[in-house]
């Protein structure tokens, strides 16, 4: 056992698919201190790794797959994986985030991380165990879907120690929505890394080692997690889900908003899950409608009862907690249909097919849940394109004569079902649609790009920019544009990180509605802190909703310091943090990507602003936001381009 | 320092067989290695080593223990929290979860075989609510039965 190294492993695994040589890399202890590990450590390797003009598809791109700094350590919330990459759908930064149990399986095997290049000629997947690190052929398994290769390798390995990672058919297809999969049907699906992984022939990672953890100080981190625990074990009766409706109501009735305590939602996610949302964001405004055109006004709570929260716990056969979570929001239900069992929808899912498409049909959201989640790809981006096409079809854009003779109406599941089952195996329409909104409406032509709503290429997730503007913000100006779990104002709420660090703006008990649209650099402030704080969150590894407990109750920065015999404060770890979103950022620009243009869709920025609804006569000011966010991390205010020296500076760190 | 054989193996292959991270290597009849940097210190090999030639890693001989006497696990499900870190950090990997439900608590780890069980005690010492206490099977007692005693 390596005691040199606390809380991190110290090494990363570097895999040539096209020569099929595996090497060890040592790493620097300053590269952890100054990144952390996770998102840091791969921001590190894959700015100085991938040169500028790489086609993310091809063999110059690097995908790696990282685990964070707090993985195993007794820690909790620290269950996240990453993947990481040239996306081929922003053509920048890449990543996407997974729970479930495989995170702790990298670290098992003694690295922080594992990194492939090159191209395979034959399809493979990596094997790894306490003394064997080898790619095997998966020949046999190209094609199956991500359930079906993991019970084959798992039945196959016959090790209890096996963890496995893979992609789906999509992946396969190299279609730029898809994601990798792992605990059948837990899936890191953003950014589109499932089609780098099956531009490399990489099928799968089959992880089982068994390598200890160095830990500075266990006792430290135990006592810490008692206490985080015993927030997590807080938990009242709450009102059932009937009443969600009528909370999200009067929280759109209300002109002010009191400051949300990330308590509130624990309750919410312990008892339902992220589903517990489903029917309070339609009713406060949070939710998107019918491709970001329609309102509450349109998806009424009589429409939207069907994805009650209550009927999901009705359907679960069990919790599914991830690893080191006490919290346990996910879950197996039962299913009718073709499949027996399926992960449940998450609220994300449940949108993007229901109020999105305007679909009320549960069976049909449970049935392509699971297909989705096999097939490895996006449920958001996929929504997202199948309600562009439902719009293109309604506007005399597409017809008949391109689907195949089917009628796509919105809401109506045969089309939904149609659709999706074409995108995947990229069939007809399918293979127009099956690289997101983007590509398609330039493959479409006819002025289709006014209706692709997207941000850099990406497609933003179920939560409305014109009901929390910090949403518009943190969609826009991320290097991996369009993604939710980056940031927002109700995030900063939920932080709480005025109560342990300094100089970052406090909130206060209540403020008004109106006051979130006012030009305001408060606004500035709180998605610059947001970001610092979500690079530490998945430096260390740990999950957003830990974090939504709030830094009081969630010891992030203890945590670190007790695992790595560190003395930093929290201030030192924000600038880390704010180090790597610039590190992040500096990729982009090197792979030639103007920050301006991942600018949302007008659509979500209320240009114009909707006539009726709970977002009626909203607009954000994103050009004001964007550019004092840049500002304040000292980038060029115009343009979004860090300086030279603050680059080089972050780069030089080895 | 870590787990050493003495030169009184007689390379009888105990130990490489119930090594859960493949760290002993060696041929039947002759003197068995411990990889260092592969070890991760559970003790196995001690506790079946026929002939007491395992030192561990404080340099001291590592006694051999009947199987029937190795500790195993029991799991307070009063303060389990269900995080399952027990599940991954079991080197044999002899753990599974269930699906019992306790107030809004659900999916508590358990031992299905206990035979796979190496007695390392690694699942109570990382556990970090500290709800698992290792202790000997005895014939006919199944943990149940423990439970209910208790």
């Amino acid at each position: 056992m390596d005691i040199k190294n606390k809380g991190y492993m110290g090494k990363v695994m570097n895999v040539d698919l096209s020569t099929g040589k595996i090497t060890i890399q040592k790493i620097s202890p300053n590269v952890y201190k100054s990144f952390l590990s996770g998102m840091g450590l791969a921001a590190h390797l894959l700015y100085h790794r991938i040169p500028a003009d790489a086609d993310p598809l091809g063999p110059d791109n690097l995908l790696g797959f990282v685990v964070g700094l707090l993985t195993g350590t007794g820690s909790l919330f620290t269950g996240r994986w990453m993947v990481v990459g040239k996306s081929p759908l922003t053509n920048g930064w890449g990543e996407a985030n997974c729970g479930g149990s495989f995170a702790p399986a990298i670290k098992r095997c003694g690295v922080d991380g594992i990194f492939f290049t090159g191209i395979s000629p034959t399809p493979v997947y990596l094997y790894v165990d306490d003394t064997t690190m080898e790619l095997r052929d998966a020949t046999n398994l190209w094609g199956m879907d991500a359930v079906e290769t993991e019970n084959h390798l798992l039945k196959k390995l016959k090790n209890r120690n096996a963890r496995v990672a893979c992609i789906g058919q999509s992946g396969e297809n190299i279609s730029l929505i898809s994601g990798v999969s792992t605990d059948k049907g837990r899936i890191a699906a953003r950014s589109g890394l499932g089609a780098v992984m099956g531009s490399k022939n990489l099928k799968a990672l089959a992880l089982a080692g068994t390598r200890r953890i160095a830990i500075h100080n266990k006792e430290e981190i135990k006592r810490l997690s008692r206490i985080c625990n015993k927030w997590v074990q807080f938990q009242p009766p709450f009102v059932p889900g009937f009443f969600t409706a009528p909370i999200g109501a009067l929280m759109r009735i209300m002109p002010a908003v009191l400051t949300q305590d990330g308590l509130l939602y624990k309750i919410m996610l312990r008892k339902w899950g992220t589903v517990s949302l489903n029917q309070m964001s339609v009713e406060m405004g949070d939710a998107p409608i019918k491709n970001w055109k329609g309102s509450n006004a349109d998806w009424g709570f009589f429409k939207s009862r069907s994805s009650n929260p209550d009927g999901f716990t009705k359907k679960e056969i069990k919790k599914f907690h991830c690893y080191s979570c006490p919290l346990g929001c996910g879950g197996i239900c039962k299913t009718n249909g073709k499949f027996s069992q399926t992960h449940k929808p998450e609220y994300e899912t449940v949108l993007s097919l229901g109020g999105f498409i305007m679909n009320k049909d549960m069976d049909t959201i449970f049935y392509l849940n699971e297909l989705l989640n096999r097939a490895g790809m996006d449920s958001i981006s996929a929504g997202h394109t199948l309600a562009f096409a439902l719009e293109c079809f309604e506007k005399g854009i597409i017809t008949t004569r391109d689907t195949m003779g089917m009628e796509l109406k919105w809401g109506d599941p045969q089309a939904i079902e149609f659709l999706i089952k074409k995108m995947i195996n990229r069939e007809g329409i399918g293979n127009i649609l099956a690289d997101g909104v983007k590509l398609a409406a330039k493959r479409i032509g006819k002025d289709a790009d006014k209706i692709a709503i997207h941000a850099g290429g990406q497609e933003p997730a179920m939560h409305d920019s014109r009901n929390d503007p910090g949403f518009a913000l943190h969609y826009s100006v991320d290097p991996a544009p369009g993604r939710h779990t980056n940031g927002a104002g109700l995030y900063y709420e939920m932080y709480q990180l005025w109560k342990k660090v300094k100089n970052v703006p406090k909130m206060g008990p209540a403020y008004w509605k109106s006051s979130k649209y006012k030009k305001n650099i408060k606004h500035a402030r709180m998605g610059k802190a947001n970001s610092q704080y979500m690079n530490v969150i998945n430096g260390a590894g740990v999950c957003l909703f830990g974090g939504f407990l709030g830094t009081k109750r969630i010891p992030i920065f203890d945590w670190l310091n007790a695992a790595t015999g560190w003395h930093l404060t929290p201030e030192q770890y924000m600038e880390i943090g704010g180090n790597i979103q610039t590190l992040k950022q500096a990729f982009n620009i090197r792979h030639g990507l103007n920050p301006k243009d991942n600018r949302v869709s007008d659509r979500l920025l209320g240009l114009p602003s909707q006539t009726r609804g709970a977002n009626k006569g909203r607009s954000v000011d994103i050009d004001t936001m964007m550019k004092d966010y840049w500002e304040l991390f000292g980038w060029d205010s115009q343009t979004g381009i860090p300086s030279q020296k603050s680059i080089d500076k972050i780069a030089s760190i080895t | 320092m870590t787990y050493f054989i003495l030169d009184s193996c007689i390379g009888c292959g105990l130990c490489k067989t119930i090594c859960p991270s493949q760290a002993i290597t060696g041929k039947k009849k002759e003197l068995y290695k411990i990889k260092a940097d592969i070890c991760i210190e559970c003790g196995s090999c001690g506790r079946v080593c026929p002939l007491s030639a395992v030192e561990d890693n404080f340099g001291l001989i590592a006694q051999r223990v009947e199987k029937k006497a190795w500790v195993k696990p029991f799991f307070n499900l009063d303060t389990c929290m269900s995080c399952g870190i027990c599940l991954d950090t079991c080197p044999a990997g002899a753990l599974d979860s269930n699906t019992q439900k306790i107030g809004s608590r659900h999916v508590f780890p358990y031992l299905p075989d206990e035979f796979v069980c190496m007695g390392c005690q690694f699942c109570a010492s990382d556990c970090p609510v500290d709800a698992i206490i290792m202790v000997p099977r005895i014939a006919d007692q199944s943990p149940t039965t423990l439970k209910q005693e208790s």
